[in-house]
């Protein structure tokens, strides 16, 4: 027993020490953000021998080159419109898939794994022109709509209901319920777990994505967070370790912290679905 | 279910938004791409005639600029894939390991941290590695000029091999954590009362994992190699922004070319044709991925175990237990053939 007790303290350890280096490029970010210029060019320690909050202020500030503000509300709304449209389109789309017996399900179905399987590439570069053709460019239409074509949230939630019992349902019929009350509370409520992971890595991936708003924005008002800092790391003339750690926290904060908020119910959702 | 041919037709309503979306944002580029790729057609201009297979050709002939262009970011790309995969699949695995044999409490908490970079864009992480490791003022030389581990700064953004080597640590750095949790949810639901048996009788740690833990996360480990392929073929944020594609193209990706080849020469017509031939070589090397994990699982299908056949297996495969054993000839040559 005690040589057990050893192992599991070992083990603690060892994760603990790479957790450690796990965390520390966020951890030299976040300290970086506040160090001068000066220092953050020489520096070999961790924490700012002289703490300023500089960076934060120049980056905020009416004269800065870049456009914070402006970026974060873009990509609150490009993010929490694209991910409610997506949930909206999927689950709907999902429920008529498993639950009803339409025409052409079939079809519909086999359409919707056919294009899980081809890459995303191909379809970009003549995305991008069409919204070209249509003087679409530098709009949040492309920002936001495209996502919603996307089958991989209707498979999730198909299977999930594939796999879920149909007596509640069957019984709220009886009981004269319409389609939609069903829906909105039978269904909706069970399939819960998928729905939140789903809106999590929907989340992410609007937030995140950076090939696609790269080709549909030129305009600096139009950007998205991530869009912005990567113009940030472009430019010519940002060579301030310290300012462009104040930016990359300011974008990266948010998603941060929707993903610990959301972590507990990942963990749930995937653990859901495996009991079964 | 109790419905009549109205409600049927009814329900049809609810998967029209999706189809629309589908129509107009995935069918119609698709379909466009193929019909670009068949004509001159440059970004400015519009569409000079149709040219048939031209595009392809001018792709695949030796010599063309186009053709430099493709087979030079197809290299960078498929050497970055060699680079990226196996530290993501290993580590991330080992992780997994790592996390599931601690206490319960903890096993959130580092699952947690290991997944914590999934959620950082591209971008911000590109910002980060390039000035951790940035050649004038970069952290990580600055620590080793003043410990005097290096004499002058290294390069790490502008020189091989070092360029690669910050990219795919960025890369793994960045998503390491989401095979991490596949493969800890995997791990999950393997039967505990296996291992308990299998302590009981004194298997060895490797023993274990090589006949309890590996045949039950197969699945996970399939889905997980090809979606990782699938993700360092893609590969386009770290580059872009923290090599340039260089020194020289050699970190020039895939991506970055049919980018280039659209946008800096003007051919959407080209990069139609090259997004295209990704499409396709992703598909196939996805196909050969499947079709191979498939022929070894039909194969193993002969010696498919109950759960007991495998505890044993795992027990006798250890050299303490050879000797009592009768059938372990036979178990012996079994495991050869895995």
């Amino acid at each position: 027993m005690k040589k057990k007790r050893m192992k599991s303290v070992l083990l603690v350890v060892i994760t603990s020490i790479l957790a450690i280096l796990f965390l520390f490029p966020l951890v030299w970010m976040v300290f970086t953000s506040f160090k001068t210029l000066s220092e953050s060019l020489s520096s070999a320690g961790l924490f700012p021998n002289e703490w300023t909050l500089e960076n934060y202020r120049a980056i905020f500030s009416a004269s800065a080159d870049s456009n914070m503000l402006r970026w974060t509300f873009n990509t609150a709304l490009v993010t929490l419109v694209g991910t409610a449209l997506v949930i909206f389109v999927d689950v709907l789309a999902a429920y008529a898939l498993a639950r009803l017996n339409i025409p052409g399900k079939k079809i519909v179905l086999a359409i919707v794994i056919i294009a899980l399987t081809v890459p995303g590439i191909v379809t970009l570069f003549p995305a991008f022109y069409l919204f070209k053709g249509v003087n679409l460019l530098d709009t949040y239409y492309p920002l936001i709509l495209p996502y919603s074509a996307g089958t991989l949230g209707v498979f999730l939630i198909y299977n999930f209901l594939r796999s879920f019992p149909q007596e509640l349902e069957e019984a709220a019929y009886l009981d004269g319920a319409t389609q939609w009350q069903v829906l909105t509370k039978v269904i909706f409520p069970s399939i819960k777990p998928v729905v939140t992971t789903l809106g999590v890595v929907t989340f992410l991936a609007i937030y995140n994505d950076f090939l696609w708003p790269s080709l549909v924005t030129n305009n600096d008002e139009m950007k998205t967070l991530t869009l912005g800092v990567a113009t940030l790391v472009q430019g010519s003339n940002f060579v301030n370790p310290a300012a462009m750690m104040a930016s990359t926290v300011v974008a990266t904060v948010p998603a941060l912290l929707i993903f610990l908020w959301a972590n507990k119910y990942f963990v749930k959702g995937v653990t859901n679905s495996g009991i079964k | 279910m109790y419905m009549t041919k109205r409600t049927k037709w009814f329900g049809f309503v609810f998967v029209i938004p999706f189809l629309i979306s589908f129509l107009i944002f995935w069918l119609t580029p698709l379909l466009y791409g193929i019909w670009i790729s068949l004509h001159d057609f440059r970004l400015s201009v519009g569409n000079n005639g149709f040219i048939g297979l031209q595009n392809y050709v001018a792709i695949l002939t030796p010599t063309t600029l186009y053709h430099d262009v493709f087979m030079n970011t197809l290299k960078n790309t498929l050497l970055f894939i060699a680079l990226s995969v196996p530290p993501l699949v290993l580590i991330s695995l080992g992780l997994a390991l790592l996390i599931d044999h601690l206490p319960n409490r903890l096993k959130t908490f580092f699952r947690t941290v290991f997944f914590l970079s999934y959620a950082i864009s591209v971008t911000a992480v590109s910002a980060l590695y390039l000035w951790l490791f940035g050649a004038n003022g970069g952290f990580i030389n600055n620590i080793l000029l003043k410990t005097g581990l290096i004499s002058s700064a290294i390069n790490w953004t502008g020189d091989q091999p070092y360029a690669w080597f910050v990219i795919v640590v960025a890369t793994v750095w960045w998503t390491v954590g989401f095979n991490m949790l596949l493969f800890v949810n995997a791990l999950d639901e393997v039967d505990v009362n296996l291992y308990e048996a299998a302590d009981l009788d004194g298997a060895s740690a490797w023993n274990k994992f090589r006949y309890i833990t590996l045949p039950d996360i197969r699945n996970i480990s399939i889905f997980v190699m090809i979606t990782t392929v699938i993700a360092s073929f893609n590969l386009y944020g770290q580059s872009l922004l923290i090599t340039r594609g260089g020194p020289g193209q050699s970190t020039s990706s895939l991506i970055m070319g049919i980018h280039a080849t659209v946008f800096g020469n003007n051919q959407l017509g080209i990069g139609s044709a090259m997004a295209l031939l990704m499409g396709i070589i992703m598909m196939l090397i996805t196909g050969l991925q499947y079709w191979a994990s498939y022929r070894n699982k039909r194969e193993e299908t002969g010696q498919r175990r109950e759960p007991k056949q495998r505890l044993k297996r795992a027990l006798n495969a250890g050299p303490t237990n050879v000797s009592q054993q009768p059938a372990t000839t036979v178990e012996k040559k079994e495991r050869k053939i895995t």
